[in-house]
């Protein structure tokens, strides 16, 4: 990977106009808050936050189908304003809610596109791309024929067609099954690596997010709560869950937990106790001297989701 | 100023389109057909009951022949623009090089395509069934076909600039907004039978130059230079208003996000 940046955004700002005003008067919503981030060439970083949290607007923005407010957006160290065609042809994007004209072909909705930029050798690259989604025996079926998984593969495919050196991913994966998907991850891997591509990613599956990026931009009210590592977000935490199959003296145990004042969730059989990690090994010390014998205990360490839930909950820095 | 690979790209997406649509192609014939043979037959009944009027069928049949033009230039900029809300194609074609002045291009030159096509039908069913020959109007017929087209692409910009904003809820304007100015157009009546007011706003439409010019052929054999080059003149100015009208539209509906329109 690369330190130069592809993708740079600074003090990104986009208000909607509304028609309700607030206590201070404003007649607007704010959607992005200032925002200002970078994408590194070769880097997949992912962007995340709850419903409302501005990674759409953002994506928009990003892809000139929205313009900011205020603030400035610049791909490989040209102003995206000024440089609109050269940049969008070396972009590309793929949407999960994005749609594709429903009468067309596959193959024609790929010419399309490959025309739109620019690309030498159209029939050769549609081929190649159709083979690797898995898509060649779809080719000359409309797109309105399509199911869900077959139309996401589609607008994948057309999202590679220009050799995209950055790509804006908005849910790749959402309506893909387990093993499509998996598959989909392992392209795009390679395809960073063999290509040095960069992408912006967001999804709401955090094992991907965890798996595909190397940093994670947390976004909550259009504001940018944390970048980091997948593993250093989730590392702020610092709790982890331990699950525990008690089977002698549960009410010892429950009084125990509220004395300690622990967060306990019951499911089934097992109890579920948010511990500070570093305070566990003292932890089934203190249960082992109040007579507290379990039969299963499971220790997990807090990743991206613990953090995505905890974060999109309190709306702050974790 | 046009990248011409990507002007194509946005052609042979509506070729595609109107290979597959079947709505798209009963626009081309079947609404033509079904006017001519309308109006035909409507025209050579008054003849047999009054049998006074010259050339009554020609000047009807070539007066809606012409209209077709200006209806043709406006309705394949404004249909073209919501076949990409309907298909939710929007975001796709403006987040890829395409510039607008470029899509502007690709829908002008579908339209002088299919304007073609539309015309040469309307005007070979009016001359086998009605033995009405729009090619009466000679060599008039070529510029009189340019500013009619000029006059329905600029419409066709500014109604378009308003559904680019608006969106679907005022789609209804894409096939009737140019009919505004039919009655002062004088299609199929001269200009001196409208009220005064109305004979004023004629004044300011292209197309009423070009209309009393086909009857003035039709029945006369002459045709005043001037009245094109006014005409000519008055296109000039609307197709710059609609183009500056769309684009500072399109523009205004960026700040509210494409993807809304889909």
């Amino acid at each position: 990977m690369s330190s130069n940046p592809v993708l740079e955004v600074k003090n990104l700002v986009k208000r909607f106009p509304s028609s309700k005003r607030d206590s201070k008067g404003k007649g607007f919503v704010v959607a992005v808050d200032g925002i200002s981030f970078s994408v590194k060439e070769g880097e997949i970083v992912g962007l995340l936050g709850p419903n409302g949290a501005g990674k759409t607007s953002t994506i928009q923005m990003l892809l000139g189908v929205l313009s900011p407010t205020s603030g400035s957006i610049s791909y490989f160290g040209k102003d995206f304003a000024r440089n609109r065609e050269e940049i969008l042809g070396q972009v590309n994007f793929c949407s999960s809610y994005i749609r594709l004209p429903w009468s067309m072909t596959v193959f024609e909705n790929m010419d399309v596109a490959a025309r739109l930029y620019g690309v030498k050798n159209r029939k050769e690259r549609i081929a190649k791309l159709l083979a690797i989604f898995e898509i060649e025996a779809f080719s000359n079926k409309s797109v309105a024929s399509l199911s869900a998984g077959q139309l996401m593969r589609t607008v994948l495919a057309k999202s590679f067609i220009n050799y995209p050196r950055v790509l804006l991913l908005d849910e790749p994966t959402a309506s893909l099954d387990q093993d499509v998907a998996d598959r989909v991850r392992e392209f795009l891997e390679k395809e960073r690596k063999d290509f040095n591509m960069s992408m912006l990613l967001t999804s709401h599956n955090m094992r991907e997010v965890e798996k595909l990026c190397d940093r994670v931009i947390f976004l909550n009210k259009g504001k940018i709560l944390e970048i980091g590592t997948p593993e250093k977000l989730a590392a702020k935490l610092q709790t982890a869950k331990v699950e525990l199959w008690i089977e002698k003296n549960e009410q010892k145990a429950s009084k125990l937990f509220k004395k300690l004042r622990l967060k306990v969730e019951k499911e089934g059989k097992y109890t579920r106790v948010e511990v500070k990690e570093k305070e566990v090994a003292n932890f089934l010390v203190v249960l082992g001297q109040n007579g507290v014998d379990y039969r299963e205990i499971n220790i997990d360490r807090p990743d991206l989701e613990d953090f995505f839930l905890k974060a999109a909950r309190e709306g702050k820095n974790v | 100023m046009f990248n011409f690979g990507i002007v194509m790209a946005v052609i042979v997406r509506h070729l595609y389109n109107f290979r597959h649509n079947l709505d798209r192609i009963f626009d081309s014939f079947y609404w033509p057909a079904m006017d001519i043979l309308l109006f035909g037959f409507t025209s050579v009944f008054i003849m047999q009951r009054s049998g006074n009027i010259p050339q009554l069928v020609t000047v009807l049949l070539s007066g809606l022949i012409l209209w077709t033009i200006v209806w043709r230039g406006q309705y394949e900029i404004t249909v073209n623009l919501l076949e990409e809300f309907w298909n939710q194609n929007l975001v796709n074609l403006f987040a890829s090089p395409l510039r607008v002045r470029e899509w502007i291009l690709a829908v002008f030159i579908l339209g002088f395509a299919k304007m073609f096509i539309a015309v040469g039908f309307s005007a070979f069913l009016a001359y086998v069934i009605f033995k009405a020959n729009v090619f009466v109007l000679s060599f008039w017929l070529i510029p009189f076909m340019v500013s009619l087209l000029l006059t329905g692409w600029a419409f066709g910009l500014l109604v378009g600039g308003l559904i680019v904003y608006y969106g679907h809820k005022i789609q209804v304007l894409a096939w009737s907004g140019i009919f505004i100015i039919v009655p002062f157009s004088g299609v199929y009546y001269p200009i001196s039978t409208l009220p005064k007011f109305a004979q004023k706003v004629a004044m300011f439409l292209p197309t009423s130059y070009i209309f009393e010019g086909m009857r003035s052929i039709i029945f006369k054999g002459v045709f005043d230079f001037k009245s094109l080059y006014i005409s000519l003149s008055l296109d000039g100015v609307l197709i710059a208003l609609g183009i500056m009208f769309f684009v500072f539209m399109f523009n205004k509906s960026k700040e509210k996000g494409l993807a809304r329109l889909e």
